[in-house]
């Protein structure tokens, strides 16, 4: 039994996937008369089956060596493109970790896709995640890792462009799609610069080449920069978030996937792909660099946002900024756990957000208020996703950032400092959320705010438990360090710093310092809450260029290469309409025309007899 | 006397047959300039048969053919005259241009 679980774990992306397909004939196009709803019940069942073969899975492979299986796709001339897909704890852990979450977002879209009648088209993207995410935790192999970062792209257009009806929604999911592309694009060169190399797109022989490699490293930099813009793209990091901001006018449940585990998939290549990155020591720092403007950056803008949504995503990217830095200092484990109960905290803190925004329609934080009476549970849930993302023990990301910050505090101590910072702002910005929502006076959008229904409360409470229980399970598979090897002075740092972050923001916000808070400077407010004006430095940049770029060639072929051969025709029949004036009806001149037609042809056949004394005549 | 200076006065007639046929308005002169022209090859034709063909003279029995056929086409050409004359009161040759692009 364990065997056959072992040997079938690659049907648990296909359970989605099959999900995926059987939600579609719910579309409203195809079953006119009996509602959408089946198509979420189908896929829950589908979901369910993949938790539970994941679930079993991942007992039975718990302390058991890694194991792969080999699936030939294509043999051409010179290259096998094999599946290859490792059995291990981590990618079966990762894919319990996937499948769960979106179980729980899909009985949660029950509650708060009620009013819709686009449950087709949202259950089989939600599946198609889902397929994907799994298919990129079992696979090994970089190619077809980037194949499924592909899909998924293509997935979060659809996924984000699900209620097409709306502009914002038209714009925010063409930018997901371009900027994640771009990101993509310069994956591919990476993934295709990278197999002369090694000869390979396996990972685990990556690792092996890596370890022995003598390569020139301009090239290997050049690869390893190629290789990070995807995750870069898929991460929000920075200059590519911007559409991590934008993605936010999507449906909320989905938005629970992609803020913990879609954007994690980056960082899940990055991690597999860490041995070649460590060759050379400028991508690492290029790889630090962005993680610390993008956490910095990200924590700083999220403070500075009134849109609920838009302050988690913000903290999205500073968390995916933490694990570049992790993975940039060759700290795999502790990006892998970081991302672990980055998802959980991020999952529930959007969830909660969630109910909230169901029933009090607004996002804008400074039209809520005083909710935390009447919604203990969503309160509730908010502050343990708050505690869990926050360096808070023993919620699990203290372990993770603990962990992070021992292993910088020999080499790289001021790294610790961005961290404890970071941790800082990220605890400031969450206690602010939690202070506008949850406390103060109730406003006139919150004024009457019932709890929802079940449906989205218990996949919330479910979430809760799993936050808290976290670091139980950590103990108990021994992943976390023992009280003796603890580094006490960065605990406590840690510690201290997510409280000052707290207990600051909750005396500003929740004392009676005038609201809204205005800084001193209200152009680094402005800067911060309008992202540092990223759409204009895009528009600005980029976009200005391609545009200009795409015009001028635009006026290049319809003027000169159209106009080239245009001007042939032109040249034809301006040359008929100019010529045939030579037929001016005058016989008198026809005659001439013969006559010297033929003294021509004369002086031509006998030119040889006489024509050179003619000229030695002249001359 | 030398056959160059018949062929050479030929040659001059005709030219000027030529300027007169390309060069005349009245469609008279034109056929006049035919029968110039005609009566240059005539004169051609009969330099040979005497210089080069005594014997046969075979260009004189060519030129008696040429100076029937002119005279049938002389008939034929104003009869065209007159018969254009009829519809268009005219005999410019400038004025049958009708037949252009």
């Amino acid at each position: 039994m364990a065997q056959f679980l072992l040997e079938t774990v690659w049907l648990v992306p296909c359970y989605a996937l099959i999900g995926g397909l059987l939600a579609l004939p719910w579309s409203p196009g195809i079953i006119r008369r009996t509602g959408p709803r089946p198509a979420g019940y189908v896929n829950l069942v589908m979901t369910f089956l993949a938790v539970l073969h994941s679930a079993l899975a991942l007992i039975y492979i718990w302390n058991q060596p890694a194991r792969e299986l080999f699936i030939p796709w294509l043999s051409t001339a010179g290259l096998n493109l094999t599946i290859e897909i490792e059995i291990s704890s981590v990618s079966i852990g990762a894919m319990l970790v996937i499948c769960s979450l979106n179980f729980l977002a899909q009985i949660y879209a029950i509650g708060y896709m009620e009013m819709d009648w686009g449950w087709g088209r949202f259950y089989s993207l939600l599946g198609l995640f889902e397929a994907g995410l799994c298919a990129l935790a079992l696979c090994n192999n970089l190619f077809f890792s980037y194949a499924i970062l592909e899909f998924l792209t293509l997935g979060t257009y659809l996924l984000v462009g699900l209620w097409f009806s709306q502009p914002l929604v038209v714009t925010g999911a063409r930018d997901a799609f371009l900027t994640k592309r771009i990101g993509d694009l310069f994956l591919l060169m990476g993934v295709l610069a990278i197999f002369p190399l090694t000869g390979t797109w396996n990972y685990t022989e990556i690792a092996e080449w890596a370890t022995t490699a003598k390569v020139d490293p301009t090239l290997i930099t050049l690869v390893g920069l190629g290789l990070i813009a995807g995750p870069m793209g898929k991460c929000a990091q920075f200059p590519l978030h911007l559409w991590l901001d934008e993605a936010m006018e999507g449906p909320i449940p989905s938005t629970i996937l992609r803020n913990s585990v879609v954007v994690a998939s980056g960082a899940w290549v990055l991690i597999k792909l860490q041995p070649i990155f460590s060759l050379s020591p400028l991508v690492s720092t290029v790889m630090v660099g962005i993680g610390v403007l993008t956490a910095v950056g990200g924590s700083l803008i999220a403070i500075a946002q009134i849109d609920i949504k838009r302050c988690l995503s913000y903290s999205v990217s500073t968390y995916m900024g933490l694990v570049f830095i992790a993975v940039g200092t060759q700290q795999d484990e502790a990006a892998l756990l970081l991302v672990l109960t980055h998802a959980l905290s991020a999952a529930l803190l959007v969830m909660s957000t969630g109910t909230v925004i169901w029933n009090s329609i607004t996002q804008n934080v400074t039209q809520l208020g005083g909710l935390w009476s009447r919604r203990p549970i969503s309160g509730i849930a908010y502050i343990t996703g708050t505690l869990g993302l926050i360096g808070f023990p023993p919620l699990g990301s203290f372990w993770a950032l603990l962990k992070l910050a021992d292993g910088l505090w020999a080499t790289k101590p001021w790294l610790v400092g961005i961290i404890i910072t970071v941790n800082a702002l990220t605890a400031f910005s969450l206690t602010r959320e939690f202070c506008l929502i949850f406390g103060g006076k109730a406003k006139q959008m919150s004024e009457r705010s019932p709890e929802v229904g079940w449906q989205m409360v218990l996949p919330m409470v479910i979430l809760f438990a799993f936050n808290l229980h976290l670091p139980l399970v950590l103990q108990t598979m021994s992943l976390l360090p023992s009280w003796a090897e603890l580094n006490k002075d960065i605990a406590l740092l840690l510690i201290w710093s997510s409280v000052f972050g707290c207990s600051l923001s909750g005396i500003i916000y929740l004392s009676n310092i005038p609201k809204p808070i205005r800084l001193p400077i209200p152009a680094l407010q402005n800067l911060f809450a309008y992202d540092f004006y990223t759409p204009k430095l895009y528009r600005m940049s980029v976009v200005l260029s391609v545009d200009l770029i795409s015009k001028l060639a635009d006026i290049l072929d319809r003027f000169v290469v159209d106009g080239i051969v245009n001007l042939v025709g032109l040249a034809s029949i301006g040359g008929g309409e100019g010529l045939k004036y030579s037929t001016n009806g005058q016989t008198q001149f026809y005659a001439f025309t013969v006559l010297l037609g033929v003294g021509m042809l004369g002086m031509a056949v006998t030119w040889q007899y006489w024509g050179d004394q003619f000229l030695s005549l002249i001359f | 006397m030398q056959l160059q200076y018949f062929l050479l006065l030929a040659a001059a007639l005709f030219c000027i047959g030529i300027y007169g046929l390309i060069t005349s308005r009245s469609a008279v002169r034109v056929l006049m300039s035919i029968e110039l022209l005609l009566n240059a090859v005539n004169l051609n034709l009969m330099a040979f048969s005497n210089y080069l063909d005594s014997t046969m003279i075979k260009g004189q029995v060519f030129t008696v053919f040429v100076i029937t056929v002119a005279a049938a086409e002389a008939a034929v050409g104003l009869a065209i005259v007159l018969a254009i004359y009829r519809n268009r009161d005219t005999v410019d040759m400038e004025q049958f241009n009708l037949l252009k692009w």
